[in-house]
């Protein structure tokens, strides 16, 4: 597990959940409404995930914003797979990959951010608190899978590590996360 | 090795000081437990445990242990000993108090020592927190408060703990000074339900709250909307349209609002309904608005599930609705300001419309006048009057205000003819003061009015009534006055019925908004003071200082030490008599005038009763000095009638033999002395008593020695012819001559008038009194009698006179003198009241023998009337001195002429028992 995951994706996010065989407890019941919760979280992310993107690319400045589709194309290489015509329990079970898969690189970004451009107050703040909303959503699919589906572990993967990789290339490749975020997480949105 | 012995020695050191250190604070024993806290209200027991080695050193056991709570020595009944070493003491029902807790032991059984001591905290345990809640502010981190319960009196975490089903975040601890609300780290998470408790915590216990599990979005308090602007529309004057930018909560949750707003005047808010406004938006139109009017808004949202809390108000915007045509005419009335033969001066006055009548801003005013078929005549103002000469004929004016939009109905006047009469006045015109304004109520006419004229002003002394004014419809029977009004100031408010022929009769009356104590009291003086009663007066008090309607007056009056007297005037009155006084008394008096809301005092005023009434003094002096001058009156009268009487029995005279004296009379000496002036004479003033007897001898035969002494008259008479002064004259002298000159005179007749001077007795009063009658006397001395026993016919003669008393006719010798003038002619009076005359006697002799070999031809009368002058300043009868004086001064006067007259028939006095040689 890359070393930013750990720093920076609290609260065990991006970790295996138990697979289904396993003993699955949750500290409480979910609510009731999850599914709605989940929905509207999507929605909230939805909502942002352009903001975000924008926001991104113009904190990096030339020549990103002047080159989006071949800077920021989601082109990214070992993204879950989403199927939005799958079951419910499929798709929690993709969903679940997918936000680990982002909110493990958002924490990535954030980080590199924070040293890149230091004084794009609103792009970290922006950053954080998408962040903070897929915590959000893993915890309720989390829940969800397991309080429903008894789903005890789901297995992840997470992007690559960027730590050893340049300015720029630190650069693209968070301007190319983000852009394949707003493209997932419209569809994911949609879906449920 | 050098390091080596260091390190020893450091070694040697720390263990030295470690040592002494725990001798030092080695304790001979020990309480259990050490820390005590304890429930409040339960049994508690310590224990003090005593060291083998202390108690040999001072020769105690557990039994010498004595406890103490706070320096207070607890009762033994408390003590347990429970072995030699340990003793115990049991508190029960331990009360909500700190305690020190001491464990001494008494040294060689009497010195008290100190062995440990423990701090004992006594609380409860924390109660369940309950009501705990929590609120997300949007953009800040959630907050959670509680209830915590009672006072636990002890040190009590409480910690707020919250988790998602899948994982717990970090515990937020309360803190000290705000023990009943946390904060938490963390940001909140929307639509992820978070289970949240408190748990609360001290030495005696733990506890913890009901979870409550919950949406963090369903806590939101949103941030408010922000940039509330206002804008109107040119179209429509009675709406305005709302915009404003969400916060950005927006983006998560759905919206509603509340809507308040309220003319730019006015305190109270309106609301849109909230069902017009329960959807997100950013822009809200406001309907059913006046026209030109400004208007204030505020908005507020929240989730619009209604789950959450509202937003705080966003900031107040205001806008102004667009202008309408002006809604009603203005009010229209006039005055006549001067008339003059055959025009008017009439001054048109109207009021402002009010904003909410104007709908816009007032331009300008269009005034019409029409005189009885002729053509109108139009004026465009843009001020609220105008003034115009108007013949006496009946005219009809009217008045139009213009906005930019439009203009108003026509306020239509008729002004009557000169010579027009006013009638039908409204009825029962009242006016009063009620929720801080002045109402004015009335009964209208039976005539149709067209409209009311309220006009009103203040009443003052000292400034004109400037009247104010407004317009009423003709329904209105009440309303209040729509001026800037001020307390304690009287109003005079007249009502004037407006028809269509012209303005009624006007009816009046007078009244305060709020009425005040006077500010001055009435001051009181005194009318008239009287005995028992005083009338006081006052002037009624000036309008500017009434402050109210005088209700009455109360005159308090009091003397300097008695009980103040209270009386209650009608207010119409303005003096007032206060009676059953007390006559010769101080009064005070003050006067208060009363209005509905108070008093005031006037100046204290002071006036003394008198002691008599009017008139009482003369009505007793008068009555009293005519009593008294008639009771002297009577009693003089009484006296005059009873004088003999009184003198009889009050004071008899008694003559004094060892006084008397006896006069000689000596015609042939003459005499020795002669006046030198006449002023010597009458010095002194009083004349003593000298009475010169004169016997008529009718009878010839039976006093034969008289015609001796007759013949011895006759020998002189040439030289003492001419000189007679007639009878009554007061001197020796005098007195003898008319008897002489008339017994010469009658002599050929029967003269029975001839008069021979016998003798004259001197003799002084009983004790000083003046004898009343004096009896001419004869002396009954056995001294020689000088000349008479040289005379013998002298003596003879004397006692002819005494003989013949009855027989003679009553003579009048000498006029008395002295007190009694009027003394009765038959009664020969010879008063002599003062002895010293014996001491001017002795003068006289002493004179004579010095100016005797020189003046040895002058007469002795002049003597005499020394000797008498020098006795009459002694004389007690001082009163009668100025008689005597002149009738000396007619001695004198004589003597002086007489006083080359050698042979005077002069009567001398003689000492008693002396001899004044001749």
């Amino acid at each position: 597990m890359p070393l930013l995951l750990v720093l920076h994706w609290k609260y065990g996010a991006g970790s295996p959940l138990p697979s289904v065989n396993a003993t699955c407890a949750t500290r409480h019941q979910c609510h009731s409404s999850v599914m709605s919760q989940i929905r509207n979280q999507l929605a909230q992310l939805n909502s942002s995930a352009n903001a975000l993107f924008i926001l991104y690319y113009t904190a990096q400045g030339d020549p990103f914003p002047s080159n989006l589709d071949k800077l920021c194309a989601p082109n990214v290489t070992d993204f879950p797979a989403f199927h939005a015509n799958g079951t419910e329990k499929a798709k929690l079970v993709e969903l679940y990959r997918i936000i680990a898969y982002l909110g493990a690189s958002l924490g990535n970004i954030t980080q590199d951010q924070k040293l890149l451009n230091p004084n794009a107050l609103s792009l970290h703040s922006k950053l954080s608190a998408t962040a903070d909303v897929m915590r959000g959503v893993l915890s309720n699919v989390h829940c969800r899978l397991c309080n429903k589906y008894h789903v005890a572990h789901v297995d992840v993967a997470y992007g690559p590590d960027t730590s050893g990789k340049d300015v720029f290339q630190k650069k693209k490749l968070g301007c190319q996360l983000l852009g394949k975020y707003k493209q997932v997480i419209g569809v994911v949105t949609q879906s449920f | 090795m050098l390091s080596l012995q260091i390190w020893l020695v450091q070694a040697l050191v720390v263990f030295l000081t470690t040592e002494s250190m725990g001798e030092l604070v080695d304790t001979c024993g020990v309480i259990s437990p050490e820390s005590p806290v304890i429930r409040s209200g339960s049994n508690f027991t310590a224990f003090c445990v005593l060291k083998e080695k202390c108690m040999s050193i001072y020769e105690v056991n557990a039994s010498h242990i004595i406890w103490k709570a706070n320096r207070v020595l607890i009762p033994e009944e408390q003590y347990t000993v429970i072995n030699t070493t340990t003793s115990s003491v049991t508190f029960t029902n331990k009360s909500l108090s700190n305690v020190q807790l001491i464990c001494n032991i008494l040294a060689f059984g009497q010195i008290e020592m100190n062995v440990y001591g423990v701090k004992m905290r006594v609380g409860f345990p924390p109660e369940k927190p309950k009501n705990l809640s929590c609120i997300v502010n949007e953009g800040k981190k959630m907050m959670c408060q509680w209830d915590p319960g009672r006072e636990t009196h002890l040190e009590t975490n409480f910690t707020l703990k919250s988790e998602w089903a899948t994982e717990k975040f970090p515990d937020c601890k309360a803190k000290p000074d705000t023990p009943t609300s946390c904060t938490v780290a963390f940001s909140p998470v929307y639509f992820v339900n978070v289970e949240v408790w408190v748990e609360a915590q001290n030495a005696l216990g733990k506890v913890t709250s009901n979870h409550i599990n919950f949406d963090p979005i369903d806590k939101v308090k949103p941030n408010p909307p922000h940039n509330l602007s206002v804008s109107n529309s040119e179209e429509l004057s009675s709406i305005l349209k709302l915009t404003w930018i969400n916060p950005r909560i927006m983006n998560v949750i759905r919206l509603k609002y509340d809507i308040h707003y309220k003319t730019k005047d006015a305190s109270a808010w309106s609301q849109i309904p909230s069902e017009d406004t329960a959807t997100t938006r950013t822009s809200f139109t406001v309907q059913d608005l006046k026209p030109f009017t400004e208007y204030v808004f505020r908005i507020r949202c929240m989730k619009e599930d209604g789950k959450g809390f509202w937003s705080d108000w966003s900031e107040d915007a205001s806008g102004i609705t667009y202008e309408a045509r002006p809604s009603k005419a203005p009010s229209f009335w006039y005055k006549i300001t001067s008339h003059t033969q055959g025009s008017r001066s009439v001054q048109l006055i109207w009021k402002p419309l009010p904003p909410f009548e104007a709908n816009g801003k007032i331009l300008d005013y269009e005034v019409t006048l029409t005189r009885w078929k002729s053509r109108s005549q139009n004026y465009t103002v843009n001020d609220t009057d105008l003034t115009v000469n108007l013949t006496n004929d009946r005219y009809i004016a009217t008045l139009a205000a213009r906005n930019l939009v439009s203009k108003s109905d026509a306020s239509i006047l008729t002004i009557p003819a000169f010579d027009f009469q006013a009638t039908h006045p409204v009825t029962d015109l009242k006016a009063y003061p009620k929720d801080n304004m002045l109402w004015v109520e009335w009964t209208p006419p039976s005539k149709a009015v067209r409209k009311y004229i309220v006009e009103w002003c203040v009443l003052s002394d000292t400034s004109p009534c400037i009247p104010d004014w407004q317009q009423e419809s003709s329904t209105i029977r009440r309303t209040y006055l729509r001026g800037k009004l001020v307390e304690s100031k009287c109003y005079l408010i007249t009502v004037t019925p407006v028809y269509g022929d012209g303005p009624g009769s006007p009816e009046s009356t007078k009244a305060y908004l709020k009425q005040a104590a006077p500010s001055k009291g009435p001051t009181v003086r005194t009318k008239k003071v009287g005995k028992n009663e005083a009338v006081l007066e006052w002037d009624q008090l000036p309008v500017d200082v009434q402050n109210g309607f005088i209700r009455n007056y109360t005159i308090f009056y009091k003397t300097s030490n008695g009980n103040e007297t209270a009386v209650n005037v009608d207010p119409s009155h303005t003096e007032y008599t206060l009676s059953s006084l007390t006559s010769d008394t101080l009064y005070m008096v003050r006067m208060t005038a009363y209005t509905d809301e108070g008093g005031k005092d006037g100046p204290e005023f002071t006036f003394t009763t008198p002691k008599f009434a009017q008139g009482e003094i003369e009505a007793i002096v008068v009555p009293v000095c005519l009593a008294f001058l008639l009771t002297t009156l009577l009693g003089v009268l009484f006296c005059f009638n009873k004088r003999d009487l009184i003198k009889k029995h009050i004071w008899p005279n008694v003559p004094d033999p060892s006084k008397s004296h006896i006069a000689q009379w000596s015609p042939h000496t003459p005499p020795r002395h002669n006046f030198n002036s006449k002023d010597q004479i009458y010095s002194d003033g009083t004349f003593t008593d000298v009475s010169v007897v004169e016997i008529e001898a009718n009878d010839k035969k039976s006093f034969p020695e008289d015609l001796k002494s007759l013949d011895l008259f006759k020998k002189e008479k040439i030289s003492t012819e001419g000189h007679s002064s007639g009878i009554g004259g007061s001197s020796c002298m005098s007195s003898s001559r008319p008897s002489i000159s008339s017994s010469d005179e009658n002599e050929s007749a029967q003269n029975t008038s001839s008069t021979v001077q016998y003798s004259t007795v001197v003799h002084s009063g009983y004790r000083h009194q003046v004898p009343s009658v004096q009896v001419f006397s004869r002396s009954e001395s056995t001294q020689p009698l000088l000349d008479s026993e040289e005379r013998p016919e002298d003596l003879q003669l004397v006692d002819n006179v005494e003989s013949g008393d009855g027989i003679l006719p009553r003579q009048q010798y000498f006029k008395q003198n002295c007190s009694q003038p009027k003394t009765s002619p038959d009664i020969s009076h010879f008063e002599r009241s003062n002895p010293v005359s014996s001491g001017n006697e002795e003068d006289c002799l002493r004179l004579k023998q010095q100016q005797i070999s020189d003046r040895i031809s002058q007469s002795c009368g002049s003597e005499q009337m020394k000797m008498f002058q020098e006795v009459s300043a002694t004389d007690a009868f001082g009163s009668e001195t100025e008689g005597q004086v002149e009738r000396f001064e007619t001695v004198g006067i004589e003597a002086t002429v007489d006083e080359g007259m050698p042979k005077s028939y002069l009567p001398q006095t003689v000492r008693q028992g002396g001899y004044m040689p001749q």
